[in-house]
């Protein structure tokens, strides 16, 4: 599924961007299916606005996101959880955990809607990015860190053509962080799919193909 | 067991509420409300089939009933006034509910009946006349013919309880079964002085629907012509009508306006038919009051649920689930609860029937065990609509988040 995008510019940042054209703000880029995309930018360059525009969660903007064909702008929200099911996913910067859920549930109750990951496999994940002992926790218990990677298996509980990730590794150490790409980057590949990470700085352990500055 | 969990997971984030109270109070108000619409369907229906049901209920549902011009300071004693002309008649078959009018013949002429043994009774009789088809318990022998000196006549039931339990108890005198009336020869004069005839009359049938003495028609006409006083006006005074629905109120209305009357034992059903028409409406209109507050309660209670579940369901539909997914989830949730009051509603109206059902059979009147077709209707529309309410607010909550 290729991603595309045509003189999108949030209406929040129009001031910013109307002063000269940055990154993928406002002129056409496209993506496609495989690659995986590193997006540089500081605070407050619309990071997490592209993230959640890319994702259909937003629609204050001009020009235009296609999914393969399909408009964002058009799409209706039954069509956008079909999308968020079957062909994108998404590791969200302020993680939206249930907090009312146990660590287990958070990931559960997305891997029962699609199942296609198994319990032992969902468990092994787990267990690789060291959350066993949490796995009963409840979600407003648990540390940034441990959300976040709770997050990133959650974020692995389906199919998916494209994985968008928006800071995902800002509260993990650098071993965790290392533990978390290498498991992203094995169902990435498994799934033989994109991923656009955006990020403050470059990662040395992500393999980027192309490099966008926002 | 799998879609269990999912489910437990869901109700844990969007069933969370802190208003049961609300919630037993819509419920016990859309329960009310469902009872008192299905209870005064069912009486309205009741009380049409205790009127004009196939079943046993004849003392209800008589259809016959005999008028006069009503006799007024204007009208007494003026010639004619309270007759009936052709036209009247012609006007009459076509009022509503009626089905048929009838004249009553009256007897123009002196009849004198004196009945001997140990029954000295002698009196003045009047004498009337029915077409056939309009005579109850119509006998075989009914019948005369000029010269015949025996004469057959049709008594009021009213004349031998009269008898029975007024006269003879105060007289010292028999009481006397129906059979042993029959029983009985009166000798019958007819006319005055040398112009006179008796004849032997005697009952052969008794009748609840007319109120007086009937000879056969023939009769009346041969007595009237041979002894009728000259000039006598030979309109009738009164009719027998056949009317589908005498408790109708456009029936009594068309009698009311042209001041024409007549037993009230006929037409009393229609004022109680008014009254329980008030009475049903008045329940029904209170019950669909209830029904409207407690279905605005419980979408109101549906609302704050999601409401109070706005960041759960926010989640949801960014993790992937969708839209009509979350809704047919909350409507699972919240329909069996609507279907549990009318259950319940119902249960008390089939038990209400049962008893009214039972009361009434004390009376001699039959009701079916069974709520009538319009109580289920009545049940499967306001189910349907109630259906469609917390459907229809369900998903535009869900839609709006």
């Amino acid at each position: 599924m290729k991603l595309s995008l045509q003189g999108v510019v949030p209406v929040p940042l129009r001031e910013k961007v109307t002063a000269g054209k940055s990154g993928m703000w406002n002129t056409s880029v496209s993506f496609n299916k495989g690659e995986y995309v590193f997006i540089q930018a500081p605070s407050g360059t619309g990071k997490t606005t592209l993230i959640h525009i890319l994702y259909g969660l937003r629609k204050d903007y001009t020009g235009d996101v296609k999914w393969q064909d399909r408009s964002l702008t058009a799409t209706d929200n039954e069509t956008l959880a079909g999308l968020r099911t079957k062909n994108i996913s998404v590791i969200f910067q302020d993680m939206r955990l249930f907090p009312e859920l146990t660590a287990w549930e958070n990931i559960d109750i997305k891997r029962r809607l699609t199942n296609t990951v198994t319990e032992s496999e969902a468990n092994a994940w787990l267990d690789r990015l060291g959350l066993q002992e949490k796995k009963n926790s409840i979600g407003k218990t648990l540390s940034y860190g441990e959300q976040q990677r709770v997050a990133i298996v959650r974020a692995l509980m389906q199919p998916f053509e494209w994985l968008l990730m928006d800071e995902p590794f800002s509260h993990l150490d650098h071993a965790n962080t290392q533990k978390a790409i290498s498991l992203i980057l094995e169902v990435v590949k498994k799934h033989n799919a994109g991923m656009i990470l955006a990020d403050l700085d470059e990662n040395n352990f992500f393999p980027y193909t192309q490099t966008v500055i926002l | 067991m799998s879609d269990n969990t999912q489910k437990n997971m869901l109700r844990k984030l969007l069933m969370r509420t802190q208003h049961k109270s609300r919630l037993w109070a819509a419920l016990l108000a859309l329960c009310i409300g469902t009872t008192l619409l299905l209870l005064s369907v069912m009486i309205w229906w009741n009380f049409r089939e205790l009127l004009y049901g196939k079943s046993q209920n004849d003392t209800l549902g008589s259809t016959f009933l005999i008028i006069g011009k009503r006799v007024t300071e204007q009208n007494m004693g003026v010639a004619n006034a309270t007759v009936f002309q052709q036209t009247d008649i012609d006007s009459l078959k076509l009022a509503p509910q009626v089905q048929d009018v009838g004249i009553i013949g009256a007897n123009h002429f002196p009849v004198y009946a004196i009945m001997g043994g140990k029954l000295p009774l002698a009196t003045d009789l009047p004498l009337e006349s029915v077409p056939d088809k309009f005579i109850d318990n119509m006998p075989a022998d009914w019948k005369w013919e000029p010269g015949s000196r025996s004469l057959p006549i049709i008594v009021s039931s009213q004349f031998l309880d009269i008898y029975n339990y007024v006269f003879a108890p105060s007289q010292g005198l028999p009481q006397l079964s129906e059979n042993s009336v029959k029983s009985i020869a009166l000798n019958l004069k007819v006319g005055e002085g040398d112009k006179s005839e008796v004849f032997l009359a005697h009952v052969v049938g008794f009748s609840d629907r007319i109120g007086s003495v009937l000879a056969p028609q023939s009769f009346i006409d041969y007595g009237n012509k041979m002894y009728g006083k000259p000039g006598a006006a030979t309109a009738p005074s009164q009719l027998i009508l056949k009317a589908k629905d005498p408790s109708d109120t456009k029936f009594t209305d068309y009698l009311q306006r042209r001041d024409y009357a007549t037993n009230s034992q006929n037409l009393r059903w229609s004022k109680i038919r008014a009254i329980v028409e008030v009475v049903t409406s008045a329940t029904g209109i209170l019950a669909l009051l209830l029904m409207g507050i407690g279905t605005l309660v419980f979408i109101l209670f549906i609302e704050l649920t999601i409401a109070h579940a706005q960041h759960s369901l926010t989640l949801l539909l960014q993790v992937g689930y969708s839209p009509h997914y979350l809704s047919r989830f909350m409507i699972k949730r919240f329909l069996p609860l609507v279907f549990g009051t009318v259950i319940v509603s119902m249960v008390i109206t089939i038990v209400s029937q049962i008893m009214a059902s039972m009361l009434v059979k004390s009376q001699g009147l039959v009701l079916p065990l069974v709520p009538g077709w319009p109580v289920w209707a009545a049940l499967v529309v306001s189910t349907g609509i109630l259906g469609l309410l917390v459907t229809k607010s369900i998903s535009g909550a869900i839609k709006k988040q």
